[in-house]
């Protein structure tokens, strides 16, 4: 889901980039109030965490293996705004120091992942386990059903993004500038493997890792507050 | 873990950053500048011929760079570029890009054209990747990567962030390291392939695992930043200098820059 440079339009980047300004402020203040000082090196080990996250393959049937975001989980963990930053300092990382997602792409790639995916699972997540116990299983359900749900949200968005670029940017003859595929092709196709495969990579991950939790370090889970 | 290990390799190989070469000479903060500009530069072009010269022209860095050129290519054709190859394919036909046919052929009874409107399309959005991913990586391979970090200071992020960046960049390598003893660990036990729910399971112990750790670390590193000095703002140390060289590399980009927009918009339309 890391939208490479080339990509999108200048104006869609710049589009992203101005969308995430006062996002990326609002996170900071929220954290910034609700963050004790001794818990200042989390972020950064909550960022280099949601980083590392990205690179495990995860199996799936038939021998390949796939990778999930960790958006929801890390929302879950750090709560959604403290994730915000961190999954932005992950992009950041990866864009600069490994190529993985552009550099113009970073507004972008942040309103999708570091934005949208973990604050529309961790709200989903606060609602289905509203009053549950920290050890019950409607907790692990309520994670998984919250890092499929805001995999796709976070999916259909790109695909929207990527769908875009053929009515925004192409010359008078119909050339593509951008990305080649218009609405009715990106979308289906980056909904389709989020829908089928990605999702429920990202479901299993986060619904398994908040079980281990339960039973390794409960209080861990009652961490989310940022 | 091959993900992890090539993740590794990529990222904290300052070897080729520590090398006696054009780019690894000049000012981080005067490079990243005019790296940027030129990715800007990229991504506003539409026009071919441009984007192979600015490709012509990082490849001649890298050489300038004493960066090996076949490593180079290995390094940022894999993955990004040979996957928008790929995606590009179908949009040389007329059934995504409808214009003028250049070959025509049958496949199963199917009609189908590689058309002008798609190759063209297809061989700009290439380049335009290919070329973006390759200055963003020779950036990254000239320029130590704590020095890239403290260089987002010019462009007016707060120091908290780029102090958070630092000390994540610290982090990635030893999760990286924990996680890659772990795996050696439980391939050393099982010695042999499992089931893919079992798979699963261990990747999620894992993760649970890694946060149980990085949780506990959180103490640790504050104690050891009040002990460095941390009274709850940071201060980040430039030892940056521009010289000479520096004013004479940002002369070059500004001309080449010039000189590429006046072909654009002059010489080729």
């Amino acid at each position: 889901m890391h939208i490479p440079d080339g990509y999108l339009g200048p104006a869609t980047c710049g589009f992203f980039y101005a969308l995430m300004l006062p996002i990326w402020t609002a996170a900071a203040k929220i954290v910034k109030k609700t963050l004790k000082a001794k818990q200042v090196p989390l972020l950064a080990i909550g960022a280099a965490f949601s980083f590392v996250i990205m690179m495990f393959n995860v199996p799936i049937p038939g021998g390949s293996t796939g990778h999930a975001v960790g958006g929801v989980l890390v929302a879950i963990l750090l709560g959604p705004w403290a994730a915000c930053i961190a999954i932005t300092v992950a992009l950041v990382v990866q864009a600069l120091l490994f190529g993985d997602g552009g550099i113009t792409a970073i507004g972008a790639n942040c309103f999708n992942m570091a934005f949208v995916l973990p604050l529309t699972g961790y709200y989903l997540y606060k609602v289905l386990s509203y009053n549950a116990p920290l050890d019950s299983n409607r907790r692990v359900w309520a994670a998984g059903v919250a890092g499929y749900i805001g995999i796709n949200v976070a999916a259909f968005l790109a695909g929207v993004e990527f769908g875009l670029q053929p009515l925004l940017h192409h010359t008078a003859d119909g050339q593509a500038l951008y990305s080649p595929y218009g609405l009715h092709i990106a979308v289906p196709a980056m909904a389709g493997e989020h829908l089928l495969i990605f999702g429920w990579i990202e479901a299993i991950v986060t619904a398994l890792v908040i079980k281990f939790l339960q039973r390794q370090a409960p209080e861990l889970l009652k961490e989310g507050r940022g | 873990m091959s993900a992890l290990s090539f993740l590794k390799g990529a990222i904290f190989a300052d070897e080729y950053a520590s090398k006696k070469g054009l780019l690894q000479s000049l000012d981080p903060r005067v490079k990243t500048v005019t790296f940027l500009f030129f990715i800007i530069q990229i991504l506003l072009t539409k026009n071919l011929f441009i984007l192979l010269c600015l490709y012509a022209l990082c490849l001649l860095l890298t050489l300038f760079s004493r960066i090996n050129v076949g490593f180079f290519l290995k390094r940022t054709w894999i993955f990004i570029p040979l996957f928008s190859l790929l995606i590009a394919i179908p949009a040389l036909f007329n059934i995504v890009t409808p214009g003028e046919p250049l070959i025509t052929f049958t496949i199963a009874g199917l009609k189908l054209s590689i058309t002008r409107q798609g190759l063209f399309g297809a061989a700009l959005f290439m380049m335009r990747v290919t070329t973006s991913v390759s200055f963003a990586v020779l950036l990254s391979l000239t320029t130590r990567h704590f020095e890239l970090l403290k260089v987002l200071r010019v462009f007016g992020i707060p120091q908290v962030f780029v102090m958070t960046l630092g000390i994540c960049y610290r982090y990635i390598y030893l999760f990286v390291e924990i996680v890659e003893n772990t795996y050696l660990a439980i391939k050393s036990r099982v010695g042999t392939t499992v089931h893919y729910t079992r798979g699963q399971h261990i990747v999620a112990w894992n993760i649970a695992s890694l946060w149980n750790r990085s949780y506990q670390l959180n103490e640790a590193v504050y104690q050891a930043m009040l002990s460095r000095g941390y009274r709850g703002e940071p201060v980040l140390g430039d030892d940056f200098k521009i010289m000479a060289k520096d004013g004479l590399w940002l002369s070059f980009v500004i001309t080449l820059s010039a000189a590429l927009a006046y072909v654009q918009y002059y010489l080729l339309v």
